[in-house]
């Protein structure tokens, strides 16, 4: 909560000036029923017409300082509360966006997407709420009842009986609520999960006729979710009745002690309908703050959740001050490095020593999950070795900052996603700055150009979510353009080729062998045709590294990659 | 929001609700009860007030008779107004759940064409969004509009009963609230529509990123994605300002307006107390004014609720298109029980744009048992071969039947259960690896001596993972890698053993060693079974009974491996780059 409310920090004057602008509202209000007391006692009383038009003309007055003051509190009220969500939701975006890669998968996209814009949404409507009402409610409250007290002190003890009785009520509906609201928002977290997979999915489920598996898993967890919104709905719907009984109960007391006291000759009447006219204002104040509560609720338990994600701190830290490349060491040195997924048993990837000349070449082979995409995925630090070190042109990887390190490397993940926009927006994501020429020179090196050509908009034509008027092949080729887009001297294919035909594929390796800038390549492969060429082959084997040498070294001297060579036919 | 809900959503609307009729009712009933009972208590309480100038000389008696009969009215009205709300409540849940549930049912009929062509956001935005608003808006506005009513007229009557001047000035003062309101709303809408179209804006950029956050990262754009972002967000903010704060005035004015009714009254009431002598009394003096109070406020919130309730139409609209688009051409009702394997396409024209032509006279016969390999260069439209086998798309001319019947004729679950699908794209469903593989035993085989050749190897890769069959997979595929993702898929088709197979040779992220082991399982799998394989390796193409050449989305030539060869055409340039 500290968190979320320290976005108020920028907004301080507004966080202050709202309440009590508010708290100004409630205190003229609180001079009405005094002024109809005096109507009644004195007007009414004294058949005195020209005092009661003085005193109705000061309630109407008081209308229209009120009407001033109030919007004057929305107006805070509502800037703060906008201005604090906006900073809020940049801010959880900026926080996501610095999370590793292994953060990112403990949330998971639809998650952190509903955080962002349901929950941060909530969570403005639950501050500009709780500014209007944060002082109004517990100062009309309590404002009534010491004006009660200045009224008459022994009627006015019910006020300080029935008060704590209402809070507690209103305190344990909360305490109660939050918690379901927080399941029934858990509940359509997952249905919306389960909505994005059966679309996603479609053809799968269809192949395998699981419509209807699928549809009865989904009604149960619908069922489930409608079952917690009910309990939670049901809960929050007590706050009214019970408020309502309490305030009645306390005006019958009233009446009923001031009819006594009138008897007595210790009280007026225009006092006892000042009292009962104090009561039934508060009465108003909590059917507001009840109303209001259950946003309010809400809103918390999305704080809550939004503070979880602001509280993960992104696992990985990068220095102030970059550390300045050494051009004449090595491109790449992994120094024992090993990595292991938090919470797993086993590591990924241990003891890999290697050190990587600029412009070697050097390919990557190995069994699925046999470590070749953990080690990849080291040198543009997506995550930290958990042992060891990885260095890149003579400092450590830690010691460069995020903008010098993706200078350095260029990446095609293995799963190759376009975005949104146009052909020409999606590769100046290498380079802001490259030229049209650039752009297609790289293109072409990446076997894309003909991807290009055969688009009627060429560099325009525009990309859909997610690239999917591409095909697989097409994206692959488009990310790999991205990629050289960049000019870095450290280049990684993940698994690049993976969706090109052999001919296409051998066109590309010759093309980015014959690369101006020379980088130094890693080409992660399942094919020795892809890697054979390469510099040195790394051999991958359960997260140790089995061998390394050129394909005529290990075809002799390393078993494993002798048995990945046979299984693709190839003897030599 | 005023985007114009067509005619006929309110009925709809309501029809959705009718099932839970004797909820309605009962809620309706408890609706009222409550506002009568909360409109009788002011005038309890009011001539309690007036006893107690009479309890001076007549004792507390009939005081404390009015009280008791106020308390007895307290309690129905508390309990009247718990079951108000928690019928509400349980009706607008159970209303949505339904729609809900059928519009993921809908999911199921819709053509892919449908699917396809509507982005995934969208249509889980109908789901969640779109409803949420309907629910709100609609349900419980319905409900709050009904209440409002009652309490208006409630008022009026108990009101007129007490002094017609008095309720004439309320009645003649109240509009100006109204007029306010509306005013403030005509301005507010169009910073609401803003607002809505800047979020959609918004909402977009954060779907599609947050998908891929891990290449932005590879890219380091968080920069000039903040920036895109930072700029929606300030247009967001300037925007948001304007709509909450103007639509947040309407309370305060309408409250000033209704302070001044309450000043009249009071003016009004002391005179009448002076001059009618008598007559009209403290206590009904007190009564008005909450009376007054009472009167004026149902008059605000329903300004408000017209709004919600547009805008909750517009949303339970936009649901029922969904649930109105057409749905798949009706089902077959022919389901054969075995399956050989004879596939037999005549004459088939196909396009997806009806205005392109793509496959056009397409014809081909396989014999069960048959090998059709399936050539091309990337991208070259086997999907669309495979849309059409497995009819996700129908045909536009022409037939494909299985073993003689037309597939049109046949249930789809029927013809598909015939064919195990593995393809490039995984998508591994949420749900644990028992539920990704529907035909696996409960368990994986015992390791019986001599037994191990016979179980198929993927149950080697199940029995790798960290719980087995129970391991629980998440969104996407969670933690998968792209090649475990594809050994999953390859066994759910293993374990299934379908008379016919559709494969992408799509091995390509699975190591070759293991590949190798899937090839053999696979070939074996192939045998006796009407295979076509989109093919990436020789001995495929080799073996093949019939060789479909595709390019640019359609079938060029098709053959044997050496008819094709002397033919010298476009599968001669392609083998010699592909394969040779």
């Amino acid at each position: 909560m500290k968190r979320i409310l320290k976005y108020l920090n920028g907004y301080k004057k507004e966080t202050f000036l709202a309440p009590l602008f508010k708290m100004l509202e409630a205190l003229l209000e609180l001079l009405v029923p005094v002024i109809v007391r005096n109507i009644i006692d004195v007007g009414i009383a004294g058949a005195d017409k020209p005092y009661i038009a003085k005193m109705c003309g000061l309630l109407a007055l008081i209308a229209f300082v009120g009407l001033g003051v109030s919007v004057t509190a929305q107006y805070f009220a509502a800037k703060a509360a906008v201005g604090a969500s906006a900073a809020l939701r940049r801010d959880l975006l900026a926080h996501t966006l610095h999370f590793s890669y292994a953060d990112h998968d403990a949330f998971g996209a639809s998650t952190l997407i509903s955080r962002l814009t349901g929950d941060v949404d909530q969570i403005q409507n639950g501050i500009n709420l709780t500014l209007r009402l944060l002082l109004r409610s517990p100062f009309a409250v309590f404002g009534a009842m010491i004006a009660a007290f200045a009224v008459d002190g022994a009627t006015a003890l019910t006020f300080a009986a029935v008060i704590p009785a209402l809070f507690l009520v209103v305190a344990a509906v909360m305490a109660v609520s939050i918690p379901l609201y927080n399941k029934v928002r858990e509940g359509m977290d997952g249905l919306i999960v389960s909505q994005r997979s059966a679309l996603n999915g479609v053809r799968v489920i269809r192949a395998f006729g699981r419509e209807q598996t699928e549809a009865r898993k989904f009604r149960e967890k619908n069922g489930l979710f409608t079952a917690a919104s009910i309990r939670a709905g049901n809960v929050s719907a007590l706050i009214n009745p019970m408020t309502y009984v309490l305030v009645n109960v306390a005006i019958i007391v009233l009446i009923h002690a001031g009819a006594l006291r009138v008897s007595g000759g210790a009280m007026t009447q225009g006092e006892v309908v000042a009292q009962y006219n104090y009561m039934t204002r508060i009465l108003v104040e909590l059917i507001k703050l009840a109303n209001l509560i259950v946003t309010i609720t809400k809103s918390i338990a999305c704080a809550t959740r939004v503070a979880k994600v602001l509280e993960t701190a992104p696992s990985m830290a990068y220095p102030e001050q970059s550390a300045l490349p050494d051009k004449n060491a090595p491109a790449v040195e992994l120094k024992n490095a090993g990595f292991t997924y938090p919470g797993a048993q086993e590591s990924s990837l241990e003891g890999v020593s290697l050190t990587v000349g600029q412009g070697e070449r050097i390919g990557v082979i190995g069994a699925t999950g046999s470590g070749k995409t953990t080690l990849v995925n080291l040198i543009p630090r997506f995550f930290d070795t958990t042992q060891g070190a990885v260095k890149l042109f003579g400092h450590d990887v830690k010691e460069y900052s995020e903008e010098t390190l993706n200078r350095l490397v260029a990446v095609t993940p293995q799963k190759a996603t376009l975005f949104r926009g146009t052909i020409r927006e999606n590769l100046l994501w290498g380079n802001d700055e490259a030229s049209d020429d650039d752009l297609t020179a790289a293109a072409r090196a990446a076997q894309a150009a003909d991807v290009i050509a055969a688009k009627s908009g060429g560099l325009d034509e525009p990309v859909e979510e997610n690239g999917r008027n591409f095909s697989g092949g097409q994206k692959q080729r488009l990310t790999v353009a991205r990629a050289l887009v960049k000019k870095a001297p450290i280049l990684i294919l993940d698994d690049a080729a993976s969706a090109l035909d052999l001919a296409t594929e051998s066109r590309l390796r010759k093309a980015l062998s014959e690369l101006s800038e020379q980088p130094t390549v890693f080409t992660v492969s399942q094919r020795v045709s892809s890697v054979k060429g390469c510099d040195r082959i790394l051999v991958a084997e359960d997260g140790k590294i089995a061998g390394i040498g050129t394909h005529e070294e290990l075809l002799t001297a390393c078993p494993a990659y002798r048995e990945i060579c046979e299984s693709q036919g190839i003897t030599s | 929001m005023k985007h114009k809900a067509p005619k006929g959503t309110l009925k709809r609307c309501l029809k959705a609700v009718s099932q839970y009729k004797l909820l309605v009712a009962l809620s309706l009933l408890f609706a009222a009860a409550e506002v009568f009972f909360t409109l009788y208590t002011p005038l309890l309480f009011g001539r309690a007030i007036d006893g107690i100038v009479a309890a001076v000389k007549d004792g507390m008696d009939a005081i404390d008779a009015t009280l008791f009969r106020t308390a007895a009215l307290t309690a129905l009205c508390a309990v009247a107004s718990w079951l108000t709300g928690s019928l509400n409540n349980r009706m607008t849940c159970r209303t949505v759940q339904q729609l809900r549930d059928d519009l993921y049912g809908k999911l199921n009929t819709l053509p892919l064409a449908y699917l396809d062509s509507h982005p995934t956001g969208e249509t889980v935005s109908r789901m969640s969004a779109d409803l949420d608003r309907f629910a709100d808006g609609l349900l419980m506005g319905a409900t709050q509009l009904f209440s409002g009513v009652l309490t208006i007229a409630g008022t009026l009557i108990f009101m007129l009963r007490m002094s017609p001047l008095i309720t004439a000035a309320v009645v003649v003062l109240t509009p100006l609230s109204l007029f306010a309101a509306k005013l403030i709303a005509g301005r507010t809408y169009g910073f609401f529509r803003d607002q809505s179209s800047v979020r959609a804006e918004q909402t977009a950029l954060l779907n599609e990123t947050a998908g891929n956050l891990k290449t932005l990262r590879a890219f380091h754009r968080q920069g000039s994605y903040l920036q895109k972002f930072d700029s929606l967000n300030e247009s967001l903010k300037a925007v948001s300002l304007k709509a909450i704060f103007w639509s947040s005035i309407t309370n305060p004015v309408t409250r000033f307006v209704n302070s001044l009714v309450y000043a009249a009254v009071a003016f009004a009431g002391a005179f009448a107390a002076i001059t009618t002598g008598g007559a009209f009394t403290v206590g009904m003096l007190t009564a008005m004014l909450s009376y007054a109070d009472k009167y004026t406020k149902p008059f605000n919130e329903i300004s408000g609720v017209a709004a919600e309730l547009q805008n909750a139409l517009a949303c339970a609209a936009k649901v029922f298109e969904v649930l109105d688009a057409a749905d798949e051409a009706p089902d077959g009702a022919l389901e054969p029980e075995t399956v050989a394997g004879n596939v037999e396409i005549s004459e088939v024209c196909f396009s997806y744009d009806k205005s392109k032509k793509l496959i056009e006279d397409f014809n081909l016969s396989v014999k069960p048992g048959q090998k059709i390999a399936i050539v091309g260069p990337t991208g070259c439209g086997k999907t669309t071969f495979i849309n059409l086998l497995m009819r996700f798309y129908d045909v536009d001319k022409g037939t494909i039947a299985v073993d003689g019947v037309d597939i049109r004729r046949m249930k789809r679950r029927a013809l598909r259960a015939g064919y195990g699908m593995v393809l490039q794209d995984t998508w591994p469903t949420p749900g644990t690896a028992r539920e990704n593989t529907p035909c696996a035993p409960p368990a994986p085989p015992e390791e019986e001596p001599g037994g191990a050749q016979r179980r198929p190897p993927p149950w080697s890769f199940i029995k790798r993972l960290p719980e087995g069959l129970d391991t629980v997979i998440g969104e996407d595929g969670g933690s998968l890698s792209e090649g475990q993702k594809q050994l999953l898929c390859i066994t759910r088709v293993m374990l299934c053993l379908p008379p016919m197979l559709i494969l992408d040779e799509a091995t390509s992220s699975i190591d070759t060693r293991t590949e190798l082991r899937i090839q053999k399982a696979f070939d074996e799998m192939m045998t006796g079974r009407t295979s076509f394989i989109v093919a990436h390796r020789l001995s495929t193409v080799l073996g093949a009974d019939r060789i479909l050449v595709m390019d640019k989305g359609r079938v060029i030539e098709q053959g044997t491996h050496e008819e094709l060869l002397a033919k010298n055409g476009f599968y001669t340039k392609l083998f010699n780059s592909q394969f040779a």
